[in-house]
């Protein structure tokens, strides 16, 4: 080997080894200097595995889960906080708000200072918009504002409500359905907003805007910067929801810490999480109950007496217990638990056979001897236990009950036809669109010319005048209002209008990790990523 | 040329007919199932004077004939409607979900049409011999394994035990949330390149292995059934036995003389498993959580949103008679044969 050849060679390997050297220290002092960089204690991003896809984004539209997302990106101007029921109504977008005595006049003081995420500064012009495009358009739950006859701009911060009937317009405005505000600078033909929307575009003032959006499977959401709440503190910067069909696939990925929440888990998984340290099982109130509608039109269960003795037979207990696994408790009437309009003393039903059979005997039927028809849905596991349950009760008092299975559609269409002809019980599940006693008591049991959803087929005007009543005074007058709605209930308890079976709850498992996770039973398995921060 | 001019005229009016036969027939078909598109657009909750809107809006208060003749006209235009679900134009959400469709069903063809072309060359050139059986095992299989069992059973292997690959979706959580990809195309293969997004890319590849694999089993053994079989026949010509009596090169004859002859087939029948897989993939699509074409048209038949299984149907079919008619247009153009029948 030459010497030249034996130099180079060594000095090669003197460069490598000094540069070695060079990124070891490098990577030592870097490690030393910036120690919270590497090991931070906080998470920057969340992942929700939710259990369905997304029908549309248009804040005006969105009627089935989309509050999932929407109540990140958009705000209404008053959010109803559950945990609070004496006084659930706090600001949101708006600061304050009054109403004239007689209830047919709002006014909302709007927040200063906030912006849109298109830039747009947020004001009256925007709130007008924006209402008055969900109202336009008429799909979803736009009826909420039906009350709204005009919207008037006061100034920048002022908007004022001109009503054709009274209503509760602070209790409206904070739905988590057609309430949203957007800026005014969306495409101006309705459809073609829709359309923008669909994209994965959003106009809103939340915490959260929207990053990246594959329909049916993902959406991406990152932080705000000029969020008006601002991000001093320990927050989140990007959520991502993803639609998990399967109940497994979910539990999967919350037990492997790939889901940081998720929802809607059979109940016989949750013994296994409850031990699991990692997460944490929330069982939340969710306004949503399983009633059993009774049809006052065909007999037997035209006679109140026999209606009386089926609400007696059911078993209430067991459902609650071997079904859901407390995860629900027994229903008093047909306004769930934890709602405004909820009263825990209400007389109602309970599982007593003795008192079924002398109702049974009083109607005229001692030995029983007549067939229940009872329609589910096809799928719902959950109608299917229960139904099977009270059958098997039933058949103590021989009464056979005859469980049909059949599609919503097929469900609904037999029970929309003759009366006489339905079937006499129909199992389906009821919930508000915005928190009031009225959504329940007028959808149930209120006349009806075409039957919607009154499949009790129950025609009562002084029930009818009692909750319209109720819901005129509910704004301006919500004690007396109150009053009335507990009057209407007991009377369609007395009437035996639907077996009231359980208030549900939602069940939601979350990483145990997350802080300050406020469940809120009005917004349907949000969760508000704005507040809560997460270790890593 | 003028025959080949007519023959060309007569198969686009027949494709014409055929399509238009299936609009009608689905469209008849999805107003006569029982169901209340009125109810699916407003919500189930909406009030009495909603209803009544949409049923205008929808046009479903006029005869049925009338909804038929604004629908044709609608086509034209390019209008397929608008979903009953999400309230967008139904063209707007197919051209959103075939992107995804297309990536697999273009890379599975690929696959196929190379692995085919070699399998069965190869099986004709050892015919009789083990490794004959041996491919005739995997192409009769290929046909005849149902797409959703394979797919489980790969993504029990390749996730499950040996957890080299991921199990389901287009990109993982991670890209998705911290190196997203910008959508030019929808292609996310040529997105992430197109962005110079090169570890967003790999993960892209990473996730359409899986599912482009099992799409391509159906075409694999299909390309190598046909390929052996037209080899197998073509070895037995005269004008190969000619040239080898000549001394031409094994080689030469066999991918040159040979393979050519027996090509043209194999490629009808890929062709039309193309076109088929735009809609018939849905099985996996769904197991493996593809954004694509198929599980669009699952939601759609579940939700019984009829403007857009309509919208589907007629995409699906014009894909699969277009297809059809360039083969059979190429078909004619290179052998003449065709167009004299």
């Amino acid at each position: 080997m030459s010497y030249r050849l034996f130099y180079k060679k060594a000095l090669s390997r003197k460069v490598g080894l000094v540069g070695i050297a060079v990124i070891i220290i490098a990577i030592v002092l870097a490690t030393m200097l910036f120690p919270q960089q590497s090991q931070p204690k906080v998470k920057s991003s969340v992942v929700y595995a939710y259990v369905s896809d997304f029908p549309t984004l248009d804040p005006s539209i969105a009627f089935e889960d989309e509050q999932v997302i929407l109540a990140n990106v958009y705000e209404t101007l008053v959010f109803y906080n559950s945990s609070n029921p004496s006084s659930p109504l706090v600001p949101w977008l708006a600061t304050s708000w009054s109403y004239s005595p007689d209830g047919l006049v709002w006014t909302f003081s709007l927040r200063k200072g906030v912006i849109f995420h298109d830039g747009t500064p947020f004001n009256a012009e925007a709130v007008k918009f924006s209402i008055e495009r969900t109202k336009r358009m008429g799909l979803g739950a736009a009826y909420i504002w039906d009350p709204v006859k005009e919207i008037q701009v006061v100034d920048d911060y002022t908007v004022k409500f001109i009503l054709q009937y009274p209503a509760p317009l602070a209790q409206i405005a904070s739905s988590q359905y057609g309430a949203w505000i957007f800026s005014p600078k969306i495409p101006s033909n309705d459809t073609d907003a829709t359309e923008w929307f669909n994209q994965g575009k959003d106009a809103g003032t939340g915490a959260f805007t929207i990053e990246s959006y594959e329909a049916g499977f993902q959406i991406v959401l990152k932080k705000f910067d000029k969020y008006w709440k601002g991000w001093n503190g320990n927050h989140i910067e990007k959520v991502l929801i993803k639609t998990v069909r399967d109940p497994t696939a979910r539990l999967q990925a919350i037990k492997a810490g790939e889901a940081d929440f998720t929802v809607d888990l059979p109940v016989d998984y949750l013994p296994e999480l409850k031990n699991n340290p990692n997460v944490k099982v929330l069982a939340i109130p969710s306004y949503r109950n399983l009633l059993g509608m009774i049809n006052t039109k065909r007999s037997p269960t035209d006679n109140v007496l026999v209606r009386q003795a089926l609400a007696y037979a059911f078993p209430y207990d067991a459902v609650v217990k071997s079904v859901m696994q407390n995860y629900a408790v027994q229903s008093v009437g047909p306004i769930p638990q934890g709602m405004l309009g909820y009263f825990e003393d209400m007389e109602h039903y309970n599982y007593n056979l003795t008192k079924a059979k002398e109702l049974l005997a009083k109607a005229g039927y001692p030995n029983g001897g007549f067939t229940i028809i009872l329609t589910y849905t096809s799928g719902d596991q959950l109608e299917k236990q229960v139904a099977e349950l009270y059958k098997a009760e039933l058949e103590k008092l021989n009464i056979n009950l005859d469980i049909r299975e059949m599609t919503t559609k097929a469900k609904y269409s037999m029970a929309r036809g003759d009366p006489a002809q339905a079937q006499h019980i129909l199992l389906f599940y009821w919930w508000p669109t915005y928190v009031t006693p009225y959504d329940f008591l007028y959808s149930l049991f209120h006349s009806e010319e075409k039957v919607i959803f009154n499949f009790a087929y129950y025609y009562n005007s002084t029930y009818d005048d009692l909750i319209d009543t109720a819901s005129k005074l509910e704004g301006t007058d919500l004690n007396k209002a109150l009053e009335l709605y507990r009057k209407a209930q007991e009377q369609v308890i007395r009437d035996c209008t639907a077996l009231f079976i359980i208030d549900m709850d939602t069940i939601m498992v979350i990483n145990s990790k997350v802080h300050n996770f406020k469940p809120n039973s009005a917004y349907t398995e949000v969760v508000f990523f704005y507040d809560i921060w997460v270790e890593a | 040329m003028a025959s080949f001019k007519s023959y060309l005229v007569k198969r686009i009016i027949l494709a014409l007919i055929v399509l238009y036969f299936v609009v009608t027939i689905t469209f008849i078909l999805s107003h006569v199932v029982p169901s209340d598109p009125a109810e699916l657009y407003v919500g189930p909750k909406a009030t009495k004077e909603q209803r009544e809107r949409a049923v205008i809006e929808l046009g479903l208060d006029k005869p049925l004939y009338i909804q038929y003749l604004n629908y044709i006209f609608g086509l034209f235009k390019g209008d397929l409607g608008v979903s009953l679900r999400a309230h967008t134009p139904v063209l707007h959400d197919i051209l959103a979900y075939l992107p995804a469709t297309l990536e697999i069903v273009i890379i599975a063809n690929i696959i196929a049409l190379f692995v085919g072309i070699l399998f069965g060359t190869f099986s004709a050139l050892k015919k009789d011999h083990l490794e004959d059986h041996l491919i005739r095992f995997v192409s009769v299989g290929g046909v005849s394994i149902p797409s959703f069992w394979f797919a489980l059973l790969m993504q029990l292997i390749f996730f499950g035990v040996l957890g080299i690959l991921p199990l389901d979706g287009r990109v993982s959580t991670e890209t998705q949330l911290f190196n997203p990809i910008k959508v030019i195309t929808g292609f996310y293969t040529l997105d992430a390149l197109l962005n110079l997004n090169f570890p967003a890319f790999i993960d892209c590849l990473r996730h359409l292995i899986l599912p482009a694999f099992v799409l391509a089993t159906y075409p694999i053994g299909l390309v190598t059934r046909m390929v052996r079989s037209m080899m197998v026949e073509v070895l037995n010509e005269n004008y190969i036995r000619f040239a080898k009596a000549n001394g031409f090169k094994e080689n030469l004859i066999y991918y040159k003389y040979a393979l050519r002859n027996a090509l043209t087939p194999a490629l009808m029948a890929l062709g039309l498993s193309f076109a088929y897989s735009i809609t018939g993939a849905f099985l996996v699509e769904v197991i493996f959580s593809w954004p694509g074409l198929g599980t669009y048209t699952v939601n759609a038949i579940l939700e019984n949103d009829y403007p857009s299984i309509l919208g589907v149907t007629i995409v699906g079919t014009t894909f699969y008679v277009g297809v059809n008619l360039l083969l059979d247009i190429f078909q004619a153009y290179i052998d003449p044969r065709v167009r004299l029948k």
